[in-house]
């Protein structure tokens, strides 16, 4: 009965990156090589954040904001943007287009971090008697996650490997990728200091996750022209 | 150009538009299923399982894995599978009879007593009124349960917020008519034990305190002894929770007291008497007092006749104005007389009163109802000082669930210490008819209520039911200290309740409460999972690929079968 849960809460989970892999004609052109070494990235990624997380930040027993702590945190953020950049810049792929690297990085990238995070709890949770919601929320939140991580490797290579870009949406661009990249900081700060819960949030995030996909998405588009 | 522009255009809002029906589908999906919290657990006490010869009593089962259901089921609804859930206020005890005499299968049953009734609770006396009422139903209940042979578990445990809430949605859903099962989801518990087993050689420990009195010129074995004795262990529905403050807690603390302030007195050679005390603690009350009857026989033969006569103490917290004296020995015998006119007198100058009641013993039947019955066996005058009118019937008064801290008044037990003293003395140093208040108020030798609330405060914690006492359990190491303190010699003396009782083990637990989702719920959830999916790799390969791409995949296998022919 309750694995019967849990094999829900993981297609919810893991389902949607499969499907992304195989409907888009990234099956086709065989860019398995490029996400797994975008996933190995992230790793690194990882574990480079957790020790910076473990040296600089002093743990606090109750659930306040401290803005202090929370700017840090967002800094260590950034970290995540390095290694997006490093992904997509810095390996060598094999040919195969702009359109399709970002989105073989950005499918990895999601996959890694669902797993590291999400994998876990839900093998140790969702296989229990109680039965919760907390497990379908958090499926849903990875969901969102994919969507934040795909709108930023787009917008990640608009900016590092498009070298030809409107002058007026340069700007846009980057105030897009500041908002996806510091997400975990907001949805935090509204969980902490708004005392929103977890189901408002993943709604929140869910939302959010929806129209910084299509802005990024007519972004990518708007950019394409010139090159045409 | 444009019409690429207009067609992802129309694609980006062709996905709100597809995710609508699905968000509302989530949003009913997550309205009908309240949000629950984590699973809670309760402290649960198992009823007594044992048996008398061989014949079962008692709840024979201990785990438990059922759902939870409450008395708002249907009429002829299957319970077998299911927990049922009795709040203490709603006890209906003619259905629970009827289930039982009929043997119909239960899954099992949970009890739920007041919070007053809690062991550690010391409440005003506004609870008081409210419990007096539920004294009468828990006895009734309780000897229901005692008595019979139930085939399914059955656990007490106290309301809290989380059963209370746990009750009210069971209702709901009852009424309902969802009876809960596999497929309709609902409350799970859970009690995960390991079947009772039988209490190997159960020991009761009798602990006896003496202290001598100053010999003349003769030997001091010559000296006449007076015995006090008090039973100190106790029994009721739930082992766990047999607290009995007023039987035997009061007795036990009245004898404390009593050592006490002889001890003081018999300290000073001056005022030391020409008696020796024997001072009993004894185990094995509820069960025909196997623990008295033991303790007799280990006796010296010389000692046991040196006894002139012996005082019983057995339930004197809550009477008023009238403490009976229990005798075996017919009433105009004459050490009777001397006993009781002295208790009478004593009584009078305290102001209240003292009645004689005689029960003949029948030698043919071993049913022992009081303590003293036990000592007139073996030829020693004894008799027992109660507040309880009719001898109480096997495993009765012996520490019910009733039975606590808040049924026994400090100043009931005071005034019976007062009663033993007086007249121990008068009789010991030959006062019998005079006006005099050895242990008066505001003396060095007045009764010390403190230590009385205090000793009957520790023992209205601690349940005692004799084959779960430990030989060496802290309780019967307390009582032994003290009566060290008190007494000069002190012995201990273990002995194992053979006869007719077996045990079994298994008295308290942990109940967890499970809120479980129904199988209907899991396949309703991947079947909307399973859309979902579909859905969103239909829209991928729309928006990628182009709604041909899409067509295609559906028709690839007839064109190939064509091609084949």
């Amino acid at each position: 009965m309750t694995l019967f849960h849990f094999f829900n809460c993981a297609i919810l989970t893991f389902g949607p990156h499969a499907v992304y892999y195989s409907a888009t004609p990234l099956s086709e052109y065989d860019t398995l090589g490029t996400s797994v070494k975008a996933a190995v990235v992230y790793l690194a990624t990882a574990l480079v954040k957790l020790v910076c997380l473990a040296t600089f930040l002093q743990v606090s027993e109750t659930e306040v904001f401290d803005p202090y702590q929370e700017a840090l945190k967002a800094m260590i953020g950034f970290i995540d943007v390095a290694g997006l950049y490093f992904a997509l810049a810095q390996l060598t792929h094999r040919n195969i287009s702009q359109n399709h690297k970002f989105q073989a990085v950005g499918l990895g990238w999601a996959f890694a971090d669902s797993v590291l995070h999400r994998l876990a709890p839900l093998w140790v949770g969702a296989r229990g008697l109680e039965f919760t919601w907390d497990y379908v929320l958090q499926g849903l939140e990875a969901n969102a996650n994919l969507v934040f991580t795909i709108s930023l490797a787009a917008l990640g290579s608009l900016m590092w490997l498009r070298k030809n870009k409107p002058k007026t949406l340069i700007p846009i661009i980057y105030t897009c990728a500041v908002i996806i990249a510091t997400m975990p900081s907001i949805t935090s700060y509204l969980r902490r200091v708004m005392g929103w819960h977890f189901p408002k949030v993943v709604g929140f995030e869910l939302m959010t996750s929806l129209v910084m996909a299509f802005i990024s998405c007519q972004l990518f588009i708007l950019c394409q022209r010139p090159s045409l | 150009m444009a019409d690429e522009k207009k067609s992802k255009q129309r694609d980006g809002s062709m996905v709100f538009e597809s995710m609508y029906p699905l968000l509302a589908l989530m949003l009913i999906l997550v309205a009908c299923v309240d949000l629950c919290d984590a699973a809670t657990v309760v402290d649960v006490y198992r009823l007594v399982q044992y048996d008398i010869s061989g014949v079962p009593f008692g709840s024979r089962f201990s785990s438990l894995n059922h759902h939870a259901a409450s008395l708002s089921f249907q009429r002829g609804a299957d319970l077998s599978r299911s927990v049922l859930i009795l709040p203490l206020r709603e006890l209906d005890l003619g259905f629970l009879q009827d289930y039982i005499s009929q043997k119909q299968s239960l899954g099992g049953l949970l009890i739920l007593l007041p919070q007053t009734l809690r062991p550690g609770n010391i409440g005003g006396g506004s609870v008081l009124s409210e419990t007096q009422g539920f004294r009468k139903l828990l006895a009734q209940l309780e000897k229901l349960l005692v008595h019979g042979n139930i085939p399914f578990p059955v656990y007490f445990a106290f309301e809290n917020e989380e059963t209370d809430a746990m009750l009210a949605d069971v209702k709901k859903n009852d009424a309902l008519g969802q009876q809960a099962t596999a497929t309709t989801g609902g409350y799970k518990l859970v009690i995960s034990v390991s079947e009772p087993r039988k209490i190997a050689s159960p020991t009761i420990t009798n602990i006896q305190g003496w202290l001598p009195g100053s010999r003349a010129e003769g030997d001091s074995n010559q000296l006449p002894t007076i015995a006090i004795v008090a039973s100190y262990d106790t029994f009721g529905a739930a082992p766990a929770l047999s607290v009995g403050s007023d039987s035997n807690g009061s007795g036990v603390v009245a004898l404390l007291e009593v050592a006490r302030l002889f001890s003081t007195l018999y300290s000073n050679p001056k005022t030391r008497g020409r008696y020796n005390l024997l001072f009993a603690l004894t185990s094995g009350g509820p069960y025909n007092y196997e623990g008295t009857q033991k303790w007799l026989k280990s006796l010296d033969q010389r000692m046991r006749e040196s006894i002139d006569y012996a005082i019983c103490l057995n339930s004197v917290g809550s009477w008023d104005n009238e403490l009976l004296v229990h005798v075996s020995k017919p009433p105009d015998n004459a050490y009777i007389k001397q006993i009781f006119e002295g208790f009478s007198n004593v009584a009078e100058d305290l102001g209240f009163q003292v009645a004689l009641k005689h029960k003949k013993i029948n030698i043919s039947n071993s049913r022992v109802a009081w303590e003293h019955e036990q000592f007139s066996r073996l030829r020693v005058t004894a008799a027992t000082l109660s507040e309880l009118p009719t001898p109480p019937e096997l495993l009765e008064s012996a520490g019910s669930l009733s039975d606590t801290r808040q049924l026994v008044h400090d100043d009931a037990i005071i005034k019976g210490v007062k009663l033993v003293a007086e007249s121990l003395a008068r009789h010991i140093y030959g006062h019998q008819r005079k006006d005099i208040k050895i242990f008066a108020d505001d003396s060095s030798l007045a009764v010390n209520p403190f230590n009385v609330r205090s000793w009957l405060d520790l023992l209205s914690q601690t349940p005692r039911v004799a084959p779960f006492l430990s030989k060496s359990e802290p309780l019967i190491m307390a009582l032994k200290k003290e009566l060290e303190d008190y007494t000069a010699e002190v012995s201990v003396q273990h002995e194992s309740l053979d006869g007719i009782f077996t045990f079994y083990d298994s008295t308290k637990a942990s109940l967890n409460i499970y809120q479980v989702a129904s199988v209907t719920f899991d396949l309703l959830l991947l079947l909307v999972l399973g859309s979902y999916l579909i859905v969103l790799f239909s829209f991928l390969v729309i928006t990628t690929r182009g709604v041909d791409d899409l067509i295609s995949l559906f028709r690839r296998p007839p064109s190939r079968k064509v091609k084949m022919v």
